[in-house]
């Protein structure tokens, strides 16, 4: 197979879980991945963003989940069978916590070499990219590899820290 | 001593109340005879008139008496006696005879004889005392002797007798006094005397005033028998005489107004009689012995005009010898005329014709008091001239009547009313006849057709009524002639026009003919055409039913399909269940595969061999769903194909209902148009019936329209001959102006008889399918139809 391939011609490899957000492929490292789950229907949490679509019960923790499609304030917006959850663990000033991130579909487990990596590319002060990491290029596609704890910085959204909490 | 012979025993009672008087001159010529005495005695008026009275005398009277009756009248005295006279016939009459001298101034002129009829008693005594006379043959009848003596005494002068009593009373007075103047007795004397001398003188005076009263009475009586009625009378006397005065006074008054009223009669009688003499109308009045008692002057005229006429049938007439002679001698037969006039009680007409001259006359009673017709009057008309002038008008009328107004009356032999009548009638033959000559010439131009002469001359009346109206009829005429000239024009034109229209019209009607014909050959076809489309409709329904049918079981086959499509379907779904289920399992294992590989990527080089089996799941899962993914999209197609089948079977049913109620609605609609085929079949029946009535109609057009065309044609010859012979009229607006040109007819009737046209196409009752044919066959005319 062609990524063990690639594997094989860098030095320091980290494995990515690529997932699907309206057709473009997405990647955060797979260490911070905790569970993946299927798309079941969340508790509703009230007065919070669109985006923060509610909370999951997973075995006793209370996990916020995010969509990301809404975050991203991109089209096509539904939720199908083969919807999936990804729990993801975030760093914070505060301590790790866990969320969970709604994708169209999981693609697969890369082994990326790092220095295969490329940089975000600079659009400017005005555009915010911090929670890129950079980008992967495969033959066929452009996959966005996500800062998880960037992406999902309580700071960044209000109301997720009291549900943490 | 005149003897009156023969005598008859028969007597004619005198009438009571009658009276017969004459008149006769000192000689005893009668002078008058009234009328009771003309018809007694028998005799003519004119027979006695001029006679002496002694021609009535009766043989058997003595002839002493009538020297008794001359010899007391000559006297001056008045006789009476009853007398026996004779009538004509011989037959006898009793009269009591009173005969007085008439006095005028103072001396006798003639004697007036009165006769009233006697008593039976009066005849008798002086039957007797004539036959005695007869007998005896006395020369007097007078009294003679003592009688004669007696009787002077009895007549004595009343003065003597008073003289002679005198001298009887004085006797014994102058004795008595003689006695007394012997005895001295001077007082007895005196007395006596006194006595005597008074009653002498009283006498005396008694007897002078009865004398003078006697004498002046007697001069009245004579002045009242003189008709002098102014005598003075004294009335104031009281005693006897001044009675006997009025008494006298009296009947002087009266005589006075009896004679006034007599005079009164008699002028009124006079005046009639004057009037009667001198009226234009010829009057003849005749007593009861139909003898003329009067004739007026006109009547004596007209006899002694139409004497010499009349003379030549009756010889002996004599008109100056007419009064008094017999009526009966202007008939050839008396007895028959005296028959009707003796009857005669009303108004009798009659005409006689007398040596050529025309008497006409009319005869009327003349009644008295009492009804009694005491003579007839006679009115004469010599109606000679009137007769001659009436045959004569007579002729002219008569002649006027047949038309001849050449005559006239003479006028030379007429005179008075007659000649202005004959003027006035030749007048008028000369007014009709200019009259009718002119209103004959005024229509003898008529004749000729000249309207602008009339008549003229002034008329008045009912000529002017009929003058107005001739020219008024002329004027109308012409007035009328112009007129119907215009319109024999108009009609000269419009006859050629109509027969223009005609020819026209009877080409039109062949040609509609033709036309016909060709409706009615495709008429045929047209029917047989819809008996085919009946035929094809009624096989068109039957092949629709039949496809109705097969449609049908389509229908059933598709709803089989549709279930089996239904069935297969289901399974299909099943299977994409199943198939969801294998791809759930599938993406739950990779899901579960990724979990495994990150739970070995966490595991790190420990996990590395997890990591590997967790990819190989995860391929694994991966081309599961995949498969599953492809069985999905397979089974996804199979379900799109086959509900897509579905789709097409159920709408194939539905189509195949549609095509079955469309194939009934075909065969609805095919058996409608089989039905109509078969209406239309009748009613190109109908139309072919009407069609060949329409043929007939038309040939009957055609035929008629011929005859109008001939017709106009003789119409039109008919307007030429009436404008040829109105040309006849010459009015004043036509004399002289040329009549326009007219087409002569002969030249329409050419255009028109060049024309085809059938002769008399006969109304033929013929099939429709042998019309064509036969028509073709019968008509050369049709032929080119």
């Amino acid at each position: 197979m062609s990524n063990g391939a690639k594997v094989n011609q860098s030095n320091i490899k980290a494995q990515y879980l690529t997932f699907d957000l309206a057709g473009e492929m997405y990647g955060v490292e797979i260490l911070r991945v905790q569970e993946i789950r299927g798309w079941e229907t969340v508790r509703d949490i009230p007065n919070t963003p669109d985006y923060i679509k509610g909370a999951l019960n997973l075995r006793g923790e209370i996990v916020p989940i995010i969509d990301l499609r809404i975050r991203f304030a991109m089209d096509n917006v539904e939720y199908t069978p083969v919807t999936v959850v990804i729990v993801l663990c975030v760093e914070t000033e505060k301590g790790p916590s866990v969320m969970g991130i709604v994708a169209d579909a999981v693609s697969d487990v890369l082994d990326i070499n790092l220095s295969e990596i490329k940089d975000k590319p600079n659009l400017g002060a005005k555009i915010d990219t911090c929670f890129m990491r950079g980008m992967y290029v495969t033959k066929d596609n452009m996959i966005m590899l996500m800062d998880v704890d960037k992406l999902l910085d309580p700071e960044q959204f209000e109301g997720i820290a009291g549900i943490l909490s | 001593m005149k003897v009156n012979m023969p005598v008859t025993d028969k007597e004619v009672i005198m009438k009571d109340g009658t009276i017969l008087v004459t008149r006769t001159n000192l000689k005893g010529v009668i002078t008058y005879a009234n009328d009771a005495f003309v018809e007694i005695s028998g005799f003519a008026l004119n027979e006695l008139v001029g006679k002496n009275h002694n021609m009535v005398r009766h043989p058997d009277m003595p002839s002493i008496a009538f020297q008794d009756l001359w010899e007391t009248v000559q006297a001056s005295k008045p006789w009476t006696a009853p007398v026996k006279n004779r009538t004509k016939t011989g037959d006898y009459y009793w009269v009591e005879a009173n005969v007085t001298p008439v006095y005028k101034n103072g001396s006798v002129v003639e004697y007036l004889s009165v006769r009233y009829a006697p008593s039976r008693e009066q005849v008798d005594a002086a039957d007797k005392l004539y036959r005695e006379l007869n007998n005896t043959k006395p020369t007097t009848i007078r009294p003679t002797g003592l009688a004669k003596l007696t009787k002077n005494i009895k007549e004595m002068s009343i003065n003597k007798k008073a003289l002679i009593a005198t001298i009887l009373f004085l006797i014994p007075n102058v004795c008595s006094m003689i006695e007394s103047y012997q005895t001295q007795d001077m007082i007895h004397l005196g007395g006596v005397a006194f006595l005597s001398l008074i009653a002498v003188m009283l006498g005396y005076s008694i007897l002078s005033g009865l004398l003078k009263t006697i004498t002046s009475s007697q001069s009245i009586f004579k002045e009242i028998a003189d008709e002098q009625f102014r005598n003075e009378i004294d009335l104031d006397r009281n005693d006897q005489i001044g009675d006997f005065y009025r008494d006298l006074y009296s009947m002087q008054v009266k005589l006075n107004a009896d004679l006034a009223f007599s005079k009164q009669v008699g002028a009124e009688s006079l005046r009639i009689k004057q009037a009667l003499d001198n009226v234009n109308s010829s009057v003849m009045v005749a007593n009861n012995n139909l003898e003329i008692i009067y004739m007026n002057n006109t009547v004596l005229e007209t006899f002694k005009n139409a004497e010499a006429d009349i003379k030549t049938q009756l010889p002996h007439f004599d008109s100056s010898k007419l009064l008094g002679a017999n009526i009966d001698q202007f008939h050839k037969e008396p007895s028959k005329q005296r028959g009707m006039l003796a009857a005669l009680t009303s108004t009798h007409k009659a005409e006689l014709i007398l040596g050529g001259r025309t008497l006409a006359f009319v005869a009327n009673p003349v009644l008295d008091e009492e009804g009694d017709r005491i003579g007839i009057v006679v009115e004469w008309l010599d109606r000679t001239a009137e007769v001659k002038i009436q045959k004569e008008i007579e002729h002219l009328v008569n002649a006027v009547k047949e038309g001849d107004l050449s005559n006239r009356l003479e006028l030379a032999d007429k005179t008075g009313f007659f000649e202005h009548l004959s003027a006035g009638i030749n007048e008028l033959t000369d007014g009709i006849e200019q009259a009718f000559s002119e209103i004959n010439s005024a229509m003898q131009y008529l004749a000729t057709g000249n309207l602008s002469s009339k008549i003229t001359a002034e008329y008045h009346g009912v000529y002017g009524e009929c003058k107005n109206n001739i020219n008024a009829t002329i004027d109308k005429l012409a007035e009328i002639v112009g007129q119907v000239r215009e319109s024999s024009d108009f009609i000269n034109n419009a006859s050629r026009e109509i027969a223009a229209g005609n020819n026209n019209l009877s080409e039109r009607v062949e040609t509609q003919a033709s036309s016909l014909e060709e409706t009615a050959s495709s008429m045929e076809e047209l029917t047989s055409t819809v008996k085919n489309n009946s035929e094809n409709a009624q096989e068109a329904k039957k092949v629709s039913t039949k496809a109705r049918g097969l449609a049908e079981k389509g229908g059933d086959i598709v709803t089989s399909a549709v279930n089996a499509m239904a069935e297969i379907n289901e399974s299909s779904n099943k299977i994409s269940a199943i198939i969801g289920v294998i791809d759930e399992i599938a993406f739950q294992t990779n899901l579960l595969a990724l979990n495994a590989s990150v739970e070995a990527a966490r595991a790190g080089e420990q996990g590395r061999g997890f990591s590997v089996v967790a990819t190989e799941v995860r391929n694994l899962a991966q081309r599961s769903a995949a498969a599953a993914q492809e069985s999905k999209a397979l089974i996804q197609t199979s379900i799109q194909k086959v509900r897509t089948g579905t789709e097409f079977v159920n709408e194939t049913g539905s189509a195949l209902n549609e095509i079955v109620t469309g194939v009934q609605h075909v065969g609805d609609i095919i058996s409608e148009i089989a039905a109509a085929s078969i209406e239309q079949s009748q009613g190109i029946e109908q139309v072919n019936q009407a069609v060949s009535q329409m043929d007939e109609i038309t040939q009957q057009n055609a035929a008629l329209a011929e005859e109008a065309s001939a017709a106009s044609v003789s119409m039109s010859d008919q307007s030429e001959t009436m404008t040829s012979l109105l040309a006849f009229f010459q009015t004043a607006e036509t004399s002289g102006i040329k009549r326009a040109a007219i087409v002569p007819a002969a030249a329409i009737r050419s255009s028109v008889e060049s024309q085809p046209v059938s002769s008399s196409p006969k109304p033929s009752v013929r099939t429709e399918s042998a019309r064509v044919v036969a028509s073709n066959e019968e008509d050369s005319e049709w032929g080119e139809f």
